[in-house]
Parts: structure tokens; C-alpha cells; sequence
């Protein structure tokens, strides 16, 4: 059963972790560099997944057996290994986007791994369906990660990371609301140690968001949608409407926003890509409610 | 010499019979389920107030029997998670949900023997049982064993039940309290053969 109190404190226990790590690591000697920053923000973020999991209880075991194992124990650190990778100024920009490509591409089949889907002629996909899905589920992770991360280049701020970590947690709720609790559990984690993360970034660290907070935050929002749609019951819909939610932080791009103060370009991104998921949790809690009545047994009344 | 002669048209008839497919008399016999007259069902504790039923609908099994060498027997039997039927469609599809079974990852739940031996009114069967991804060395008492012959089919009929902690096989912790971590899995199988 669900349980608010777990849960705040996990939110907190993640946000608190992260903020933590970034603010001793970034803020210990200044001036700090674009590499240094990151560093901070991807081993906060690691930490604070790893303490809000723990608290709890996600059920992750050694060796992965899960696509939500999968995830944390594959998909995720091999995101942080790219991100701390891409920070370097001596990595070239080539290799780092290579090598976010073979990562965005490869997501998929690694959370799918083991499932029906890939059990061949025996399984729910053909071979070709498996192919062409998991191609277009690598290429939306791979536009919405290109886009998020050019949009933090031509102008910087926190509201990426935080339209993330806002996205993460409506993501969270709709697959909670769908009837996978662990799955949804996952992401308040994700969400808790993104947004701790980029709010001690902006308190210590340069204006730049670091690109590793928004690497993390993709691939993360990708997994737990995702896993959510194929092993949950979430809607394509509703995945794809969480998932391309922070896109609409581009809206700030336009003519008539772009020369606004900063603070306010952020607070009309966050608040543009939460209308998305407003409809997203709104029909969530519909279908839950409707779902919920035969186990209640409110639809069979002793006395009619 | 007639006698050697005949002696070798004897074992010269018996090694033609055995290479043209002829079964030894004494040869393990194979049966597969019968579906119709097999169920596979369970029941858990809700709220430890009293017993939740379902039944698992598709499953496929098949058995040899060797009566004169019961070790020599083998037992097989695969149940399609995803069938769960608990008479409440969206129990059902909650229980197919990775909190539960997570039949999208794990689809079937899976028994094969490893040792068989003769016990009074049936077979000790130990063998390897595994469901969520996890597998446990599980003993089941099989009841039963009699033969009959119905519309020219042979038929065997065995029962059993066996008791399975779900945290032993790894399923989410958080989700053994409203519905008990014991389970009791009913087996009843028919198997036939020509």
C-alpha cells in the first residue's frame, strides 16, 4: 500500500543527500570548473538515488532481474559514467554525443531484456516489431536528450533540471496510479535527487546548468516511463505526454519570452510543462478510481 | 541343428521387431496433461482473515512413469503467469504487474523433477520449481498413480499441494502483508496417452 509518510521522507532523504554531495564537493574550492561541477551534480545525484531507494526498499537484486533493477544497476550508472566522460573539456564533443547515441539507442533493449517482448516467434513482438519499436523508443529518448541539452547551451538555468525532476515525479505517480507501485516508488527518487541537486548547483555553483543533471534526469524520466509501459500498465499516451513534457521549456525561445528575466523564463517553463502532466495525473486518478471499484467492492451493493 | 536354426530365427525375429520400433513392455510410459480434466488453482491469506482463490488457466505439463523403476520417472509442468484468474479482472491484472508475478518478465512458472521415488498411494517427486525469476528445490507428494482405460485413452490422475513462502522467491516484500506471504498451489492433473 501506498505510504505518504515513506515517502516524504525518502524525498527528502534523496534531495537532502544529493544537495549535500553537490554543495561539499562544488563548493569546496572556488572557482570550480565546468567538469568539477558535473562531477558534483552526477555523484549527488548517485547518492542521492542510492539513499532514497534504500529508504525505500526498492526491491533491486544482484544480479538484475528486473527492468527496474536493470535501470539502477545498468542503464543509470552507465548515463553517469557518459556524463562525467562529456564534462571533461578534453573529451572531444563527438565522443560524448556518440556515445549518449549508443546509450539512447541500447536503453531499450537492455530494460527489455529477458521479457516476452524479446522472446522471439514464442513472445508478444516479432524480431521486425521488436526492432522497430525499440528504434523509436531510442529515438524519442535521443530527440527529447538532444533538444533538452541544446536548449541548456542557449540558455541556462535550472528550470530544465527541476521540468525534469517535475516530470519524473507526475511519471511517477501515473505509473504508481497504473498499479505498479515499486515502479513509481523509483521515481521519487530520481525526481527528489534531481531537483536537490540543481537547487544546491544554483546556490554555489556557475548559472550553467551542468549537462550531466540533464543527461541523468532524460535517461532516468526515459527508464521509468518506459518500464512502466511495457511491464506496467501506463498508456503510450501518457508516457509519451510525460516524456515530451519538458520539451515545452523551448517555449521561452520564442520572440515574445526570450529576452525576459531569467527567473521568469524559468517559472513560465515549469509552469508550461506542467500542464501536460496535470492531464496526464488527472486521467491517471480516473482510471485508478474506476479500476479500484470491483476490488472495493462498490460495484456489487447488498442492497439494491 | 533345428533347434540352432530356430533359435536363430527367435533372436533374428526379436531384433527386427526391436529395430522396427517395438516399446520393451517395461518401458517408462508418457502422458501429457490433459487440460480438461487439470487444474492448477491456489489460495493465499487476505489480511490473515481468510483465503483469496484463483486459478492459473493455461498450463502445459507432461510426466513418465515408470512403474517398475519409479527413479527413472521424470515430471514437467509450466504455467503461464499471465492466465491468472481470481474471478476479479482487475486483481488479475494487478497481480500480472511487476509488484507481483511481473509476468511480462517472468511468463511462466516452472516445475522439473530431479528425483522420483515410490511412496504408499503415489511418487515422492523433488524437483526445481521456478517462479519470479528465483528457483527452489521444492518436494511434492503426488496422490494417485492408478491407470484406467476410457474410450480407448489411458488415463493417470495424480493431486498435490505445496506450500510456498512468496519471499522466498523474491517477490517484493512490501506486498506480503494484505495478501499473506504463503501461498498454497493445488495441482490436479489428469495425463494421457494413446
Amino acid at each position: 500500500m501506498p505510504d505518504a509518510a515513506a515517502y516524504l521522507k525518502a524525498i527528502s532523504i534523496a534531495a537532502g543527500a544529493s544537495a549535500l554531495v553537490v554543495l561539499a564537493l562544488g563548493g569546496v574550492r572556488r572557482p570550480a570548473g565546468a567538469a568539477r561541477w558535473n562531477a558534483a551534480c552526477i555523484l549527488g545525484i548517485a547518492l542521492g538515488l542510492a539513499s532514497g531507494g534504500a529508504s525505500l526498499q526498492l526491491p533491486l537484486s544482484l544480479p538484475p532481474a528486473s527492468a527496474l533493477a536493470r535501470l539502477f544497476e545498468i542503464v543509470l550508472p552507465a548515463a553517469m559514467g557518459i556524463e562525467l566522460l562529456a564534462a571533461f573539456e578534453r573529451a572531444p564533443r563527438w565522443l560524448a554525443w556518440g556515445l549518449r547515441l549508443i546509450l539512447a539507442a541500447s536503453a531499450g533493449r537492455i530494460l527489455l531484456h529477458g521479457s516476452v517482448y524479446l522472446a522471439g516467434l514464442k513472445g508478444e513482438w516479432t524480431a521486425w516489431q521488436a526492432s522497430i519499436y525499440l528504434a523509436l523508443c531510442g529515438a524519442a529518448l535521443a530527440m527529447v536528450w538532444g533538444l533538452l541539452s541544446w536548449l541548456a547551451e542557449r540558455s541556462p538555468g535550472i528550470s530544465i533540471p527541476l521540468a525534469l525532476s517535475q516530470a519524473s515525479l507526475a511519471g511517477g505517480a501515473a505509473v504508481m496510479l497504473a498499479g505498479y507501485l515499486a515502479g513509481g516508488e523509483a521515481a521519487l527518487s530520481l525526481a527528489a535527487a534531481l531537483a536537490g541537486a540543481a537547487i544546491a548547483a544554483s546556490f554555489v555553483g556557475p548559472r550553467l546548468a551542468p549537462q550531466g543533471l540533464i543527461g541523468l534526469g532524460v535517461i532516468g524520466l526515459f527508464g521509468i516511463l518506459f518500464i512502466g509501459r511495457f511491464f506496467g500498465r501506463l498508456s503510450t499516451g501518457a508516457a509519451l505526454a510525460v516524456l515530451f513534457a519538458p520539451l515545452l521549456c523551448w517555449a521561452t525561445e520564442a520572440p515574445l519570452l526570450v529576452n525576459r528575466k531569467p527567473w521568469l523564463k524559468g517559472a513560465i517553463r515549469l509552469a508550461l510543462a506542467a500542464i501536460p502532466l496535470a492531464f496526464v495525473l488527472a486521467a491517471a486518478k480516473l482510471e485508478f478510481d474506476r479500476g479500484m471499484r470491483p476490488l472495493l467492492g462498490v460495484d456489487r451493493p447488498l442492497h439494491p | 541343428m533345428p533347434r540352432n536354426l530356430s533359435a536363430f530365427l527367435a533372436t533374428a525375429a526379436l531384433g527386427l521387431a526391436i529395430a522396427a520400433g517395438a516399446k520393451p513392455a517395461l518401458a517408462a510410459d508418457d502422458y501429457a496433461f490433459d487440460m480438461v480434466h487439470s487444474s492448477v488453482s491456489f489460495k493465499a491469506r487476505h489480511l490473515d482473515i481468510s483465503w483469496i482463490h484463483g486459478r492459473f488457466n493455461e498450463v502445459e505439463g507432461k510426466f513418465s512413469l515408470d512403474r517398475e523403476h519409479p527413479s527413472k520417472s521424470t515430471f514437467e509442468l509450466s504455467i503461464k503467469a499471465d492466465s491468472i484468474d481470481t474471478a476479479n479482472k482487475a486483481r488479475d491484472e494487478h497481480l500480472r504487474q511487476p509488484d507481483y508475478f511481473d509476468a511480462k518478465q517472468f511468463p511462466t512458472i516452472d516445475f522439473k523433477s530431479t528425483s522420483v521415488k515410490a511412496v504408499p498411494g503415489g511418487y515422492e517427486v523433488t524437483g526445481d520449481f521456478t517462479m519470479h525469476g528465483k528457483t527452489k528445490k521444492v518436494t511434492l507428494t503426488l496422490k494417485g498413480g492408478k491407470e484406467i482405460e476410457w474410450m480407448g485413452t489411458k488415463r493417470v490422475g495424480f493431486s498435490t499441494e505445496l506450500p510456498l513462502k512468496r519471499s522466498d522467491f523474491d517477490f517484493d516484500k512490501k506486498n506480503i502483508g494484505l495478501i499473506g506471504d504463503e501461498a498454497i498451489i493445488l495441482i490436479d492433473c489428469e495425463g494421457t496417452r494413446k
